[in-house]
């Protein structure tokens, strides 16, 4: 009964195998019968300055979104930990994951709208006597406006699995630090998170998986894929591949392959022990 | 001690007052988007994205919703069919999954590290062989199977995955008795797995069709043409160029929303309990 999930779980593998194979070869537009390459393709992607923005932007955004991603996660789990109300608190994390039912590309549609200049969350600034802020005027800023809608799409991620791994650390601790008059605060930072390794594990392995593969946002904002200072490295497989560069494509997916091959194994061994020990 | 007692009274009302403020900010997003809809185009240029229009006007909704309603139907029937067959057919994988993790360990690890592989590999790093395969061999481009075809390499693994995570549900004394009384594998599945399951089962098929409704990248590049249209590839239509339609993109992103919300509203708790199941479920919430 495991055959159809593992035939499409193996067509997967197979693609990547076949990926592998075509990075070797020289096709393109130019050679349209492949002939074995060796690492040449590689070497011309390392010189590829497209590549080297995208890896790089796919770098920023992964590493913003992860660390803003667990701070604000653990932060709001420790906040929702103490609500004294359930019904509160389940409403509360259902608003903090709904993003995660928002389409990317409605996301991206709206953050369009969000970082109009004067008009956009400019002007809330302005109301608020603060600078204007150039969304999308530089390399940088851009990274950061992306990083910001990823943001909001998986922080409830992280505070779903540091809300849970709070939620398993048992009751009579807790009670006995509050006798001993220790603030919840305290609490929070000195029995709680130190006693959340599961939560940590799982939840950044999301975050990296799902902000690594960013596309449709960067792709949105950009209004294309000509838009160099929104191009990602998912987005230079899109491009190499459009412009008839397979090896190229192939060569990129392969490196983006192995980057989250190493994630996945890791997270998929850990959760096995977690359900193993049940 | 009434001076601690209304010390912490204090960090509680601080507490309310910074939650609520995170609430409201992760609503923003989705109330631009609900006034922006209603504006005039031109309002929707020239006023503040966070005040609502003068006189809410509809026509910027039933323009989208020209624009939206065919590729409605296609999402519809691919993305129903793509979650069915995943929530299902990812039971079957679970259910044997959680037979044979108990007798062989390593052969259990490399299932899972698999069907976690291709789970979350991003999609576009198979676009080269996948658009063989379209092309080439499966000639899917512009059709309903060839999308579902794509939405299963990703979607039934994940099916695999969380209901792998879902089957200890089953007290193993059950599956025993019905052994002994000679039911086959199948029927064990069917008579005894399935019903337990099922909770599960509608969870992934929730998870599922959520994340295949959304799924940018398959639908841009399998069904481009007008009339298999996807609803994201629609989306896609309202960016870049010159003089962007803002009030028109807004309506169409909050009606290409509208299922997924639809369900996380009324069927919150099972797409929630299909999110969980990434980190092995989560008691308590």
């Amino acid at each position: 009964m495991l055959i159809p999930a593992l035939f499409f779980a193996g067509v997967a593998l197979y693609m990547v195998l076949w990926n592998i194979y075509i990075s070797f070869t020289n096709w393109s537009i130019f050679n349209p019968k492949p002939k074995f390459a060796g690492l040449s393709t590689y070497t011309a992607l390392f010189h590829d300055m497209i590549f080297k923005l995208g890896i790089t932007h796919s770098a920023i955004i992964t590493a913003v979104v992860l660390v803003v991603g667990t701070v604000l996660g653990i932060l709001f789990a420790g906040g929702l930990y103490f609500l004294k109300s359930n019904v509160q608190r389940s409403v509360y994390l259902s608003i903090l994951l709904y993003p995660m039912t928002i389409s990317s590309a409605s996301a991206g549609l709206i953050a369009e709208f969000l970082y109009m200049r004067q008009i956009g969350i400019d002007w809330l600034l302005s109301m608020l006597h603060l600078p204007a802020i150039n969304w999308l005027g530089t390399s940088l800023s851009s990274q950061l406006s992306v990083s910001l809608i990823e943001i909001w799409a998986l922080t409830g991620l992280g505070t779903l699995f540091y809300l849970a791994a709070f939620l398993n650390i048992p009751k009579d601790i807790i009670e006995a630090a509050r006798i001993d008059g220790a603030s919840s605060i305290k609490i929070l930072f000195k029995i709680i998170i130190p006693n959340s390794l599961s939560g940590f594990i799982i939840a950044s392995s999301l975050l990296f998986l799902f902000s690594f593969k960013v596309f449709t946002v960067p792709y949105f904002l950009g209004g294309g894929f000509t838009n160099y200072y929104l191009t990602t490295a998912t987005m230079y497989i899109y491009n190499a591949w459009f412009g008839e560069h397979f090896a190229e494509a192939s060569a990129d997916a392969v490196i983006i392959t192995a980057i989250v091959t190493a994630v996945v194994v890791s997270y998929a061994t850990y959760l096995l022990r977690k359900i193993s020990r049940g | 001690m009434p001076n601690e007692f209304r010390l912490r009274a204090i960090r509680y009302a601080a507490l309310q007052v910074l939650l609520g403020v995170v609430v409201i900010l992760w609503l923003v997003p989705l109330y631009v988007a609900l006034i922006g809809g209603v504006k005039t185009n031109y309002e929707a240029t020239t006023t503040p994205i966070f005040i609502p229009p003068s006189i809410p006007e509809v026509s910027s909704y039933s323009y989208a919703w020209s624009q939206l309603h065919l590729a409605f139907v296609n999402s519809l029937i691919i993305g129903l069919a793509a979650a069915v067959i995943s929530a299902f057919l990812g039971a079957m994988a679970g259910y044997e999954f959680y037979l044979i993790s108990q007798k062989h360990f390593k052969v259990s690890t490399i299932v899972f590290t698999l069907i976690s592989f291709a789970m979350f590999i991003p999609v576009q790093s198979l676009l080269v062989p996948l658009m063989l395969v379209e092309v080439k061999y499966l000639h899917g481009i512009n059709t309903y199977y060839g999308p579902l075809f794509a939405y299963l390499i990703f979607y039934l693994p994940m099916g695999a995955m969380l209901m792998s995570i879902f089957a200890p549900g089953i007290p193993r004394y059950l599956i025993e008795a019905a052994r002994i009384d000679g039911a086959s594998d199948w029927t064990i599945f069917r008579k005894v797995a399935l019903p337990i399951l099922m909770p599960g089962i509608i969870s992934t098929f929730i998870f599922a069709f959520v994340l295949i409704w959304n799924n940018f990248f398959l639908a841009f590049i399998l069904n481009p043409a007008p009339a298999w249209r996807l609803v994201p590839y629609i989306e896609n239509t309202y960016i870049g160029g010159y003089g962007i339609l803002y009030n028109k993109a807004l309506a169409t992103a909050v009606l290409a929303s509208i299922p997924p919300l639809v369900i996380f509203i009324f069927l919150g708790r099972y797409f929630i309990r299909g999110l969980a199941s990434l980190g092995g479920g989560a008691k308590g919430i």
